[in-house]
């Protein structure tokens, strides 16, 4: 009933504003000119400047603005959907300076505003007749992120299932997490299907105790060889039958919880504190094959010397690490192998002066001992907390699948099941019973359903006809700031109503940040919104940075890059997230993300950038100074890589990233049939300072021009920057030939510097004229400018990036004016990210109250 | 990783057609093969030669005058196979002229029109095919890439479309692929499998009852959400059904001779080749007859994709880049270099003896990209096509499409179709069959 009344309302509004939309229509078919009660002023704004380019004949950017003004709204309707988004977009090209473009004379200031506020206006009149107030999301499926992560937190035990799904869409600088991106297939549902059994498989043992695989090995201090004893391990690490070959697992059980104990100690010369020794598991490392696989099984730092050994256990999921499948001896199948192999992780950044094994820290290895699976408790936890000890269990097998189902059922749906959806899956689980061998394989295969069912793969929202809003608000934080389920506390909270609450959000929220849960959050946030996986595959110019990799030094392998080992590229990456996590930790300002005094690095990144006195292989907060050219995001690594060829910097990349990921603005793709910027960027170092003069070229052109004016000026400035992300304020001459890397003198430290003083001789020209006609003349002028004259954009950015990330939709134009609430609020607080991100929590429009 | 073990994986030929049937009963297959970044034409934007030039040594075309094909540098490799094989110039997907020459891929396999009215794309051709006859063999269609998954809006990783907003995740891991085609069982007895199949089906036909009420819960705006789950599981239950109905068809047995399931991207051609060798082998033993290989995608640079021409030629940079490089050094080389995987493939089938001919007589093989070289235009792709002799198709030339003759792509498409038994009159934005090549 009270769904039929509010259809017959809607269905009114829908044929007056259908009744108005006709007439408006008919007045632009019939050019009347007379004015209906339109805003005169308005009108004649965009007649005067936006009328040559945005008319009937020229359209540019398929914009037609000669109507606008024209017609007043009748009061009390809603302005049509597409012309609410032309505002908006109008709107928000006034507010950035974008329009009227430079060529085109400056209207003053007085009317741009009052031609904003009439905007504006028009907006607000028209969100506050839409029974809508705030845009809905509407429901999508998890993310593999959040897929992957919602099942650690389901069963209590990470498993890698993301490689078994087909990729999530990836989109340069937009989230993934949007209704229109998590599509779904019935090749999902059947991918789907397997890991949840694999899930489940792994999360229920079978009752009887399994058989436990139990190897070790040790090595002696014997048959020293080139000063290494049998038992050490260098950074490069050495030969055979040492503990740098590792120790092969010869059987492994099919699941379950694994422990590896290991004796250990350290060689370290004077000065150096520790030595991190990683190990990892899988296919062995000592073949010289492309298919072998390896996940880390934990990293500790070595302080304790050789009288001194201790031993460390680790402790991890067999399922995680990839086998070696049995060989298939006279027709039997020997069983799965993997082999964990210790690594000297080492590394202040002269690895590729070659082999100096003696100077370097290193690990002895006394035994490593592995054992599989734990049955200390049994069944496990794991287990248990599905299969929880019962009296009914034996009193009313029925009702107790029951209660299994309803509560497990309550934590994969994030709300309290229906007695319809817990009858459901009774009905399954009887349906499989008889034909299954025990009651494990039953509930398993029934748990693996569940894990198919739509309330577990999508975020509903709107359902049950609001009655779980709080729940459902409980997961919007929970996948805002962990990128997982909620876990007891909030969905107590959500139980008892108090969720809404702001003083008991904003606890919650500082509660979430602090767990590290919120580095799944952090990491998978600014991947996307840097558009940062890129960093990864960008192929360095060897020749040209003979240093940057680190290579095998000898034997077969020698001048391959080292496998399984933190590259500086995964260092910077982890400097990114970390620089970012740290600012939200710590509730720093938004301005940082721009220039700060600290750098977030380890040891062989910072000697990369040439930073010294940084020891470790674990992240550290370092003060900078000027001089040292770092700060903020814009001196990232991670960045400036991405955004280059590996040969040479990349301008245009490089502006469209500044534009896209912290000015927010949206930077058209080059229109077909543009010709490439050039035959020879990135071809050679001889040829990088050119660019400047080849955009300015690429500039002349009439089809390039509009855009390329806009964009170049944000590039140019990071001209200083190499294609590794190191400051190099010099280049090699234009045209002239460079004598080349001789590796007998060139290949340390020194002799490398030596060599890149003798033939970079011409300062890199950096300076660009900003479209506000400001002269910028190098990376640091330029974030003096961003911090001065878009300090408010770039606030507004990060606050809509993060808004639209815990939405799971893009902002429209109905959050217009909560977005403004909140800039208001947080420039109170000076855009600290903390606040900001309790500030976002806090807003009806996350809480979805309309 | 060792090779399981498959029953008589040293036996001869295959068994589906042993008793010789009549040639009208053999399949009639189709591959769709996209590669990207464009090829190099030294013809500026256009991608059309210039008649008054000698033609170019390494241009992707082969020769510059249309009519008889004769081979220049980069199109060697097809010349033992010039009866089989046509180059047709100056065709392209209107709908995808808007999109950006590195976008435009996204159509490359449906001709959506991307500009206005498809913004989530449309059916492919091999799921036309499909719709058609993929009843007729174990799996209706095979949809492989080398990157696997659907991609999103401007760089998908599909060519397979179902149809609007449900692109078909490509395939991308051969060991899974093999698997997955050729020991679905995975070792259980048939009997087993069977009653598993039967149980399968059951729940799943309890879990879109549960399901329902699902949809009752939510708004109206997420109806189309439920539409697509609930059709999802019911695509599900189809195909359980399916695969219980093929248990009293035998699997075929595969000679997996010089098949390496264990390549990865750093050995390009090894994992090229085995990508070609599983279309082969799935066409061989007729588990499916239509197939999309997405042998490169567009806007790669977050994967090893963007390096396959530094671990191919020893080029210093970005895959992407190599179109705009000078031909003899790097971009005549890299076409070539793919023309050689894609004449193996050609020659696999070639050289397969079928009825009285041979594979390649009776399967079409689209080769092409969506753009030309070094520019982002969208007009006028690269398109070569292979065989299909005993099906209708007439080779050796190169057509020009050009100026007057310019006609859209998806005239080639309704071709290829009513050359496989599927009667359109019409795909996309077709004007009518390609009668140069078929008719």
């Amino acid at each position: 009933m009270h769904r039929f009344l509010i259809h017959v309302h809607s269905l009114t509004v829908l044929v007056i504003l259908l009744l108005w939309l006709v007439a408006t229509q008919a007045a632009a078919q019939t050019r009347v000119t007379q004015n209906i009660k339109g805003d005169s002023l308005a009108r004649s704004f965009f007649t005067q400047h936006c009328s040559k380019c945005h008319d009937e004949s020229t359209r540019k950017g398929d914009v037609l603005l000669t109507e606008i003004g024209a017609s007043e709204l009748p009061t009390g309707f809603a302005l049509a959907q597409e012309t609410a988004e032309l505002y908006e977009q109008i709107l928000s090209v006034l507010e950035s300076g974008e329009m009227p473009p430079e060529d085109q004379p400056d209207p003053d200031e007085e009317s741009i505003t009052h031609v904003r506020n009439w905007l504006e206006s028009r907006l607000q009149a028209s969100v506050d007749q839409e029974s809508e107030k705030i845009s809905m999301p509407t429901t999508r499926r998890l993310t593999n992120f959040e897929y992957q992560n919602t099942i650690r937190d389901l069963l209590g035990f990470q498993l890698n299932l993301i490689d078994d799904l087909p990729k999530d869409p990836v989109t340069a600088y937009r989230f993934n997490n949007t209704s229109e991106m998590m599509r779904l297939g019935p090749e999902q549902i059947a991918r789907y299907l397997t890991t949840g059994r694999r899930a489940m498989e792994a999360a229920i043992v079978d009752p009887e105790l399994p058989e436990k695989h139990n190897w070790k090995a040790e090595w002696k201090p014997h048959g020293l060889d080139r000063g290494l004893g049998g038992d050490e391990l260098g950074v490069w690490g050495n030969r055979r039958n040492t503990p740098s070959t590792g120790m092969g697992v010869r059987s492994i059980p099919n699941n379950g919880e694994y422990r590896i104990r290991m004796q250990a100690s350290a060689i370290l010369p004077p000065g150096i504190k520790e030595l991190p020794l990683r190990l990892v598991m899988g296919f062995t490392l000592n073949v010289n094959s492309a298919t072998q696989q390896m996940e880390p099984v934990g990293t500790v730092r070595l302080r304790n010397t050789p009288d001194n050994p201790q031993v460390f256990e680790f402790r991890g999921r067999i399922e995680n690490h990839p086998v070696q499948l049995g060989k298939i001896r006279n027709g039997v199948r020997q069983p799965d192998t993997m082999v964990i192999t210790p690594q000297n992780l080492y590394n202040d950044g002269t690895l590729n002066d070659g082999n100096r094994n003696v100077a370097m820290p290193r690990a002895v290895i006394n035994w490593i001992d592995f054992e599989a699976p734990i049955t200390d408790v049994w069944p496990p936890v794991h287990h248990q907390r599905i299969l929880f000890e019962s009296p009914l269990q034996e009193q009313d097998p029925p009702a107790y699948i029951h209660s299994v189902l309803k509560r497990f059922l309550s934590r994969a749906y994030r709300r309290p099941p229906t007695d319809d959806e817990v009858d459901s899956f009774v009905r399954i689980y009887n349906r499989l019973l008889p034909d299954l061998e025990n009651q494990e394989a039953a509930i398993r295969e029934t748990l693996a359903m569940v894990l198919i069912s739509p309330q577990f793969l999508y975020h509903s929202t709107g359902a049950g006809d609001g009655k779980w809003r709080t729940y459902e608000f409980a997961s919007r934080l929970s996948y805002f700031l962990w990128g997982s389920m909620p876990d007891d506390e909030l969905m107590e909270l959500a139980a008892n109503g108090k969720l809404h609450e702001n003083e008991i959000v904003a606890q919650q929220v500082s509660r979430m940040l602090s767990d590290p849960r919120a580095g799944n959050f952090v990491e998978n946030f600014t991947m996307q919104w840097l558009s940062l996986a890129k960093l990864k595959t960008v192929p360095i110019n060897r020749s040209l940075f003979p240093r940057f990799l680190y290579y095998v030094s000898a034997g077969e392998r020698a001048g391959t890059e080292v496998p399984y080992r933190p590259t500086i590229r995964d260092h910077m990456q982890q400097e990114t997230i970390g620089f970012v996590q740290h600012l939200i930790q710590q509730n720093h300002s938004v301005t940082n993300l721009v220039d700060s005094d600290f750098a977030f690095l380890n040891q062989p990144l910072a000697a990369h950038y040439g930073i010294e006195g940084v020891q470790g292989d674990q992240f550290q907060i370092v003060p900078v100074q000027a001089d040292q050219q770092l700060g903020g995001l814009l001196t990232h690594g991670s960045i400036l890589l991405a955004n280059g060829t590996g040969s040479a910097p990349h301008p245009v990349y490089r502006a469209v990233w500044l534009r896209e990921a912290i000015l927010g603005d949206e930077v058209p793709a080059p229109p077909a049939d543009v010709p490439a910027l050039s035959e020879s960027v990135g071809e050679s170092s001889e040829n990088a300072p050119g660019i400047k003069g080849l955009l300015e070229e690429h500039r002349q052109k009439e089809s390039c021009k509009d855009c390329h004016a806009r964009l170049d000026p944000w590039g140019i400035p990071f001209e200083r920057y190499n294609a590794t992300g190191r400051y190099q304020p010099n280049v090699p001459k234009a045209g002239v030939r460079v004598s080349g890397f001789r590796k007998q003198t060139h290949s340390d430290m020194v002799g490398y510097r030596a060599y890149l003083d003798s033939i970079n001789t011409e300062s890199v020209d950096a300076s660009a004229k900003l479209p506000n006609g400001e002269t910028v003349h190098n990376l640091s002028d330029l974030k003096v400018h961003l911090l001065k004259k878009r300090k408010l954009d770039i606030a507004e950015n990060i606050l809509r990036r993060l808004m639209g990330y815990a939405l799971g939709r893009e902002l429209d134009w109905r959050d217009r004016f909560e977005v403004k609430r909140l800039m208001e609020k947080s420039q109170q607080f000076e855009f600290r990210l903390r606040d900001m991100i309790i500030l976002i929590c806090q807003s009806p429009t996350l809480q979805q109250n309309n | 990783m060792a090779l399981p073990l498959l029953d008589g994986m040293n036996g001869g030929s295959p068994t589906s057609w042993a008793q010789s049937p009549s040639e009208d009963e053999l399949p009639k297959r189709m591959l769709v093969s996209y590669f990207a970044y464009g090829a190099y034409m030294p013809h500026g934007s256009t991608g059309i030669p210039s008649t008054s030039k000698p033609h170019h040594d390494w241009s992707w075309w082969p020769c510059n005058t249309p009519g008889p094909l004769t081979f220049n540098k980069s199109s060697a490799p097809f010349e033992p196979l010039k009866n089989q094989i046509s180059y047709l110039r100056g065709l392209d997907h209107k709908g995808g002229w808007s999109m950006g020459g590195h976008s435009s891929g996204d159509v490359f396999g449906t001709g959506a029109d991307m500009t206005e009215l498809e913004k989530t794309n449309n059916i492919s051709i091999d799921q036309m095919a499909a719709n058609t006859h993929g009843q007729r063999t174990r799996y209706a269609s095979l949809v492989l890439g080398t990157e696997g998954g659907t991609g999103s809006y401007g760089s998908s990783k599909t060519l397979s479309h179902r149809g609007p907003g449900r692109p078909i995740p490509s395939m991308h891991k051969p060991q899974e692929i093999f698997n997955g085609m050729f020991t679905p069982y995975a070792g259980k007895g048939i009997e087993q499998v069977r009653s598993g199949l039967k149980r399968e089906a059951s729940i799943l036909d309890l879990m879109m009852e549960h399901s329902q009420s699902f949809s009752h819960q939510l708004g109206r705006k997420d109806q189309r959400k439920v539409d697509e789950y609930l059709e999802s599981i019911r695509a599900l239950e189809k195909r359980v059904e399916r695969t219980s109905q093929w248990t009293h068809q035998p699997l075929p047995k595969v000679d997996t001779k010089g098949l390496n399931l264990e390549v990865s991207h750093k050995d390009p051609k090894e994992y090229i080749r085995c990508m070609y060798d599983l279309v082969y082998l799935a066409f061989q033993t007729d588990s499916t007859r239509f197939a999309t290989l997405m042998l490169e995608s567009e806007q790669s640079s977050d994967s090893e994709l963007w390096n396959y021409a530094t671990y191919t030629l020893g080029y210093k940079g970005a895959t992407h880049d190599i179109a705009h490089k000078r031909p003899e050094d790097y971009s005549g080389q890299w076409d070539r270099w793919r023309a050689e995987q894609h004449a193996y493939f050609l020659n696999r089938l070639r050289e397969t003896p079928e009825g009285n001919g041979n594979m390649l007589d009776r399967t079409i093989v689209l080769w092409g990209s969506a753009h030309p070289h070094a520019s982002h235009s969208t007009r006028n792709y690269p398109i070569h096509i292979a065989g299909g002799n005993h099906l209708g198709l007439r080779h050796g030339n190169l057509h020009a499409f050009e100026g007057e003759r310019k006609v859209p792509l998806s005239n080639l498409f309704v071709s290829m179709l009513n050359a496989v038994d599927v009667p359109v009159e019409k795909f996309a934005d077709s004007t009518g069959p390609m009668t140069e090549i078929l008719g």
